[in-house]
């Protein structure tokens, strides 16, 4: 059964609509799964395929298509291999059904995802804060967040010379850096 | 915005030879300097990457105990924060409670490139940039990371600075709270506050001054909660069972 996989999960998937296989490695597997037949082929993968252990859930967002892209990484102790089920859901309004019952430690990933990117699973058990506890701020790991943006507006910036700096050159040392990856501050900017 | 030099430096009492010149008149202050600067005690706040060149440069390699400096456990005790790379700014919030229970005088050293201009998190929403707009910075050791000799040549120029009494920074926490405090107060939200009674302390400690007070922290008596004793009894998890 190990001797080939890639044919091995053809048939095995064979069973589920929507499905596309690419195996690009004996321990690598790359599926495309239309939304709705993921939580079928997850329950099949995870109880006659042995992939027991859901690694992680990654999201990529992808604005001009407006979807995200769920990828499920989940783990076969007994095959050795790494089956990764990528979907497709619709940006707006970035719902999708919550794997949990399936597989237990989705609810971290998920309340992860929720928090970074806004996208809602439905039964997840908690879609509370989790790590950003004190942020009120856009999900900040959308494209559309500009980080920079915020970063300038929020903070200040070292001055590039400073007046101590000089007693440093005086003594040989100091720091250079090139005009082009200077940044400065609101006020600096706002004099210029 | 502030560039550390703009930070007036509060000298310790002027080495004006009073009396005709006693050259003796500031033995005792100098000998209080020279102790204080031979003994000090470092609390540590490992926030990030840097931290990692601590170990050796505490342990028998480096050895800094042999510049008499040594690892605390506790705020209350200690007289040295020093702040070991990127400060996320969930972290700050922790440094500011931590630096304001520390007992004056108290010195804070930022290590890495992070604490002095983000570092390579520059770009990032959640790490700050200038640990020296939220705390009175005494020191910034540079590098990504410094290296263990970096750190304990800093050290000794704390060294030297508290010997040659050129290093408040402290004070002017208490002189300008209003300035450091709009900063956190920018960052955190309106209603950030702290339990410690920093203005009192600035009273208590003579360094009440003109800008101690402003516009941010009568901001902060709108939002003051009253701090209530905690009821004190036994098994107090257990309370709501027994009412
Ligand atoms: S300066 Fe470098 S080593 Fe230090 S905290 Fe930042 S990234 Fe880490």
């Amino acid at each position: 059964m190990t001797t080939d996989i890639g044919q091995w999960l053809g048939h095995l998937i064979g069973q589920v609509e929507g499905v596309q296989h690419r195996g690009r490695h004996a321990r690598r597997q790359r599926l495309d799964v239309a939304p709705d037949a993921l939580p079928a082929l997850l329950e099949l993968l995870q109880g006659k395929g042995s992939f027991v252990h859901l690694s992680a859930i990654s999201c990529v967002d992808w604005p001009e298509d407006g979807q995200f892209e769920l990828v499920y990484h989940v783990w076969s102790y007994e095959l050795k291999t790494l089956v990764s089920a990528h979907i497709r859901i619709p940006r707006e309004p970035g719902r999708y059904l919550s794997v949990y019952d399936i597989y237990k430690p989705a609810a971290f990933f998920e309340r992860d995802i929720h928090e970074m990117y806004g996208v809602f699973f439905e039964g997840s058990p908690s879609m509370e804060k989790f790590i950003l506890t004190e942020w009120d701020g856009p999900p900040p790991m959308r494209k559309e967040f500009d980080s920079e943006n915020w970063v300038n507006d929020h903070f200040d910036w070292q001055d590039y010379h400073p007046d101590w700096l000089n007693d440093i050159e005086s003594r040989g040392g100091g720091i250079a850096i090139r005009p082009d990856e200077q940044r400065f501050s609101r006020k600096a900017k706002h004099e210029s | 915005m502030t560039s550390l030099s703009d930070i007036p430096v509060i000298q310790t009492p002027p080495e004006a030879p009073a009396r005709g010149g006693n050259p003796l008149a500031n033995v005792f202050d100098d000998f209080i300097r020279y102790c204080r600067s031979r003994s000090l005690f470092m609390l540590h706040y490992c926030t990030g990457c840097g931290a990692i060149e601590l170990p050796p440069a505490m342990t028998s390699r480096f050895d800094m105990e042999r510049i008499g400096i040594q690892p605390m456990v506790t705020p209350r005790q200690a007289d040295i924060l020093l702040v070991t790379g990127y400060v996320s700014v969930k972290t700050l919030k922790r440094i500011i409670l931590t630096y304001e229970q520390m007992a004056s005088p108290k010195y804070v050293i930022g290590i890495c490139s992070c604490t002095v201009n983000g570092g390579m998190y520059w770009q990032s929403y959640a790490t700050a940039k200038k640990l020296n707009d939220y705390l009175p910075v005494d020191l910034y050791i540079a590098g990504c990371m410094p290296r263990p000799e970096a750190v304990i040549e800093g050290l000794k120029a704390l060294r030297d600075n508290i010997e040659a009494g050129t290093s408040d920074n402290w004070k002017d926490y208490y002189q300008r709270y209003d300035h450091y405090l709009g900063n956190q107060q920018r960052l955190f939200g309106a209603d950030w506050q702290t339990p410690t009674e920093v203005i009192a302390e600035a009273k208590h400690y003579g360094l009440f001054g003109p800008d101690t007070l402003g516009e941010h922290t009568r901001r902060l008596e709108d939002h003051r909660k009253p701090l209530e004793p905690l009821r004190m009894t036994l098994n107090a998890g257990r309370l709501e069972h027994m009412e």
